[in-house]
């Protein structure tokens, strides 16, 4: 089984958002029996609309859900007031519905804003404000009703360590430890959070018994082995790296970095003809990272597969020019 | 959901006694001065490994000026350069120091210049620069020297924006400029420079980098945060341009060949370039570190460059981005047979130390060798192999700074000044020896430019660093004088006169060592021309073999040898002096 990465309050947003701008837009509402002509159909739909621009949701909420329930309208030129018809109507079924506590219509909504409108800022303005109260609502409840719950000292430990509050974070998952020394995933964050700390020796030394532990605990556990091999590799010792990475990949076959990792150390002990499985899946799994191709690259190089380089090294530059800027990276204003 | 990508870049994944007296080229030897003299070669225990020469007793009062200014100007923030030179051939290093000047984003609010120091034999220098006649006329950045002429005087190249200076030495104290005639002046933003033959006619040529295409109305504002503050600009925003490469047509001219021979196929954002045969095809390739574009691996193909950076494994990040590649430097330093190349950059992308495959391609050390730890939060610039405590090893020397004064409101644990950082190479593997090499490691420095030279004539090799918009720092090496040594001054006849590129082979009882004269390396910085041959604590050299470079073809094996002093090697005389 998958272990989960540690969550964090902000990262249960991000997950929010990108579930919407992934996922599927949802079930679609039981149809009408009769279609309303065009014409009918749009001056309900902007009577509603007007509803809830008035405030008066539960009136307009019905009309609106149904509005957005239909086949999104190609966008051509003669249509495009319906498309803009689709988008205030779909904005204010999601608005009602947040002011009305009906989450699963706003959701609904949310999501096929997402679909139809993919970068339209407000959008993604309300979408996020939208979740974010839906994560916070879950986190008090779960204060709430379980306070003395792992799940709940785990969500403690974690949001100590979005804010770096790194000693505190790891008090807390100690606790949790301490009530059951073999619950999964916590040695594992309590390793994570060692290497947080710092990049000493000790840190480092501290971080692998931490994910040792974790898999002692639990031996599918692909996220410790991976950072055990992360561990070997930054430190180039690639033997162990590549065990680590393999047996990462191995657990969970869906698991991209473990592939490219295993790729980058079996390169780097120039074992470079066993290098191109690992980096060709890599690239299959994520073709617009360009240390995939580049490291592909040069493992085909090496193995005499000029061609094949070349045209990975086409790829790196292709999608390195698309890479999104680096943190440290400066925006001309 | 999160990616484990995402988790592995927050894991920072993301991802190296004698002297030409004669003005007119002959040779009169007469010798050095014995060093120890001076210095005893026994130290007590308690001195540091790198002493630190305060202004006081150097009497090396010059500080550079950036100008640093609010428009954030990048030249402001990535100068300045240094070099060890004997520009009077007394056998005595000297030192010069480059330094801002007027140009269209900046006046100087009172003079600026550069500084050439002569060295006094005792520890102290002289400010000679106005007689000299060396001052720079425009916005300094590095220099590179070389007896271009092969009149056995240095001449000094000044890398400068908007264009550079070529300073040939007269060999009366003076020296001219000569860059009209010349044809050197290279106009844009220059940067680092290297003396090499490219073309093995036995001249020195000159290959120049150049950064982006840059002037007043092009510089940009980069802001940082909700409150927008202005901070100085990762160059990915600046258009990369083609470095140059001048070929010396012996008479004092030079003929821009960089479209003839590839190198201006390539844009460039360059820092840093070392000259080095990295296949022992007897050509000398090209190494350049780039900022934000791939670095450059310029393979000599008997006179064309054919650049083979990212496949040879030395271009980009483990991670297929560019770096910010800047100082760079060449040296064997695990005596294979083979350059392995070190090239620096910036916070969280790791320093890399390419080990030569033999093959034309490399394989970063740096992860195994601890290097990759030590500067995971550090911004290199100067860096150089060297043999700093003469046990036949060459070991690494960085300077650290990072570019943007605003980086500690930016980035947690990095910081705008940082310190030195040196790695013993112990013939099995590397040491981190900072923390044990004086109190200078302890200081946090705004480290650029750096040059390796022996100011004192211990055979000990001593360092100059160049701080932005500060003093520069003098550091005196007692390490070196722990082990015994000899020192080689080597002059070509056919070959080029600085024997950039030569080969010198040496065999000390139990210790058969091989090391190579690279050209440049470093940052914007030149180097003490001396090789010194650590015997760590044998007292005889058996013998040395000097393979002289193309178009010498010669290669000459001397016996007899002294240690603990420096000897000059003339081509094709068949005795040193």
């Amino acid at each position: 089984m998958r272990t989960p990465i540690p969550i964090t309050v902000g990262l249960i947003l991000v997950m929010a958002v990108q579930a919407i701008c992934y996922g599927q837009a949802p079930p679609k509402s039981k149809p009408s029996l009769e279609a309303p002509s065009a014409a009918s159909s749009e001056q309900g739909v902007e009577h509603a609309i007007d509803l809830a621009a008035k405030g008066r949701c539960q009136e307009a909420l019905p009309a609106l859900k149904l509005a957005v329930s239909r086949p999104p309208a190609k966008q051509t030129a003669a249509n495009s007031s319906g498309k803009q018809l689709e988008y205030r109507a779909a904005m204010a079924a999601a608005k009602c519905a947040m002011s009305l506590n009906q989450a699963q219509t706003a959701i609904n909504a949310l999501f096929i804003l997402k679909r139809d409108f993919p970068h339209d800022p407000e959008v993604l303005y309300i979408t996020t404000h939208y979740f974010s109260e839906l994560a916070m609502q879950a986190s008090q409840e779960l204060a709430r009703e379980a306070p003395t719950s792992y799940q709940a000292q785990e969500l403690q430990a974690e949001s100590f360590e979005s804010q770096g509050r790194w000693d505190q974070a790891a008090a807390e998952y100690q606790k949790i430890l301490d009530q059951n020394a073999n619950v999964p995933g916590i040695h594992f964050r309590l390793g994570r959070v060692a290497l947080s700390k710092g990049d000493s020796e000790s840190d480092t030394q501290e971080a692998k018994k931490e994910f040792e532990q974790e898999l002692k605990i639990d031996p599918s556990n692909a996220a410790a082995e991976f950072s055990l091999g992360e561990i070997a590799r930054r430190t180039g010792q690639w033997n162990d790296a590549i065990t680590h990475f393999s047996i990462a990949a191995k657990i969970d076959s869906g698991f991209a970095e473990a592939y490219l990792a295993l790729g980058m150390s079996l390169a780097a002990a120039q074992k470079f003809a066993d290098a191109v499985a690992p980096l060709e899946k890599y690239v299959k799994i994520v073709p617009e990272d360009p240390a995939g191709h580049y490291q592909l690259a040069i493992a085909y190089d090496r193995t005499g597969r000029k061609e094949s380089a070349a045209k990975e090294m086409q790829l790196q530059r292709e999608t390195a020019a698309k890479a999104p800027p680096s943190a440290t990276t400066a925006t001309p204003q | 959901m999160i990616s484990r990508r995402r988790w592995l870049q927050l894991l920072g994944l993301s991802g190296f006694s004698s002297a030409f007296a004669a003005a007119n080229g002959s040779a009169a030897l007469k010798p050095f001065a014995n060093a120890s003299s001076l210095w005893p070669l026994d130290e007590p225990d308690s001195l540091p490994a790198f002493e630190e020469i305060p202004a006081s007793k150097s009497g090396i009062t010059w500080t550079h000026t950036a100008g640093l200014s609010p428009e954030m100007y990048m030249p402001e923030t990535v100068g300045p350069g240094c070099a060890f030179l004997d520009y009077d051939n007394d056998g005595w290093m000297d030192i010069y120091l480059v330094n801002s000047g007027p140009c269209d984003f900046y006046t100087p609010p009172h003079p600026l210049r550069n500084a050439l120091y002569r060295n006094n034999r005792d520890g102290t220098f002289t400010d000679v620069t106005v007689k000299a006649g060396v001052a720079g006329s425009a916005y300094g950045m590095g220099v590179a020297v070389g007896d271009y002429d092969g009149d056995g005087l240095p001449d000094i190249y000044l890398t400068q924006y908007p264009h550079s200076i070529l300073y040939h030495n007269n060999g009366d104290g003076t020296f001219t400029d000569v860059t009209a005639k010349a044809g050197l002046a290279a106009p844009g933003w220059a940067t680092s420079a290297v003396w090499f033959d490219y073309n093995n006619d036995g001249l020195l040529d000159l290959f120049v980098c150049r950064f982006v295409d840059f002037d007043k109305s092009k510089n940009i504002y980069c802001g940082y945060g909700a409150e927008n503050k202005r901070w100085y600009c990762k160059p990915t925003v600046y258009t990369p341009m083609p470095c140059w490469l001048f070929r010396n047509n012996g008479n004092g001219t030079f003929t821009d060949v960089s479209k003839d021979v590839g190198i201006s196929k390539s844009p460039a954002k360059a820092w840093g370039v070392v000259a080095a045969d990295i296949n022992n095809d007897g050509w000398m390739d090209l190494f350049v570190g780039n900022d934000t574009v791939p670095n450059f691996l310029f393979a000599n193909r008997k006179g064309r460059f054919e650049e083979i950076g990212l496949l040879a494994g030395v271009g980009l990040s483990p991670f297929g981005l560019a770096r910010s590649g800047m100082g760079v430097d060449a040296a064997d330093y695990d005596q294979d047979g083979w350059l392995d190349l070190f090239v620096t950059n910036v916070d969280h992308e790791l320093y890399s130390l390419y080990h030569n495959n033999k093959d034309e391609t490399f394989a970063d050390a740096a992860p195994g060798a601890g290097i990759s730890a030590a500067t995971k939060m550090l911004s290199g610039w100067g860096v150089k192999f060297f043999d700093y405590d003469n046990d036949g090893n060459v070991d690494i020397l960085l300077c650290n700074g990072h570019p943007d004064l605003m980086v500690e409101q930016r980035l947690q644990n990095v910081g705008y000044r940082e310190r030195l950082l040196l790695f013993q190479n112990t013939g099995k593997g590397w040491k981190n020896l900072s923390a044990q090499s004086g109190p200078i490691f302890s200081r946090a420095l705004a480290g650029r430019g750096m040059a390796v030279g022996d100011f004192d004539n211990d055979g000990s090799l001593d360092v100059l660093i160049a701080q932005n918009d500060d003093a520069p720092v003098l550091l005196r090496n007692h390490a070196g004088r722990q082990n015994h040594w000899l020192g080689l001054k080597l002059v070509g006849r056919k070959a080029n006169s600085d024997a950039i590129g030569a080969k010198v082979t040496y065999q000390a009882g139990d210790l058969l060592r091989h090391a190579w004269k690279v050209g440049g390396g470093s940052y914007l910085s030149s180097h003490d021309p001396r090789m010194v041959l650590g015997l760590g604590q044998r007292k005889k050299v058996d013998w040395v073999e000097v393979k002289w470079p193309n178009p010498s073809e010669k290669t000459e094996r001397f016996t007899e040898l002294p240690v603990d002093r420096y000897i000059t090697i003339v081509e094709g005389q068949g005795g040193w002096k």
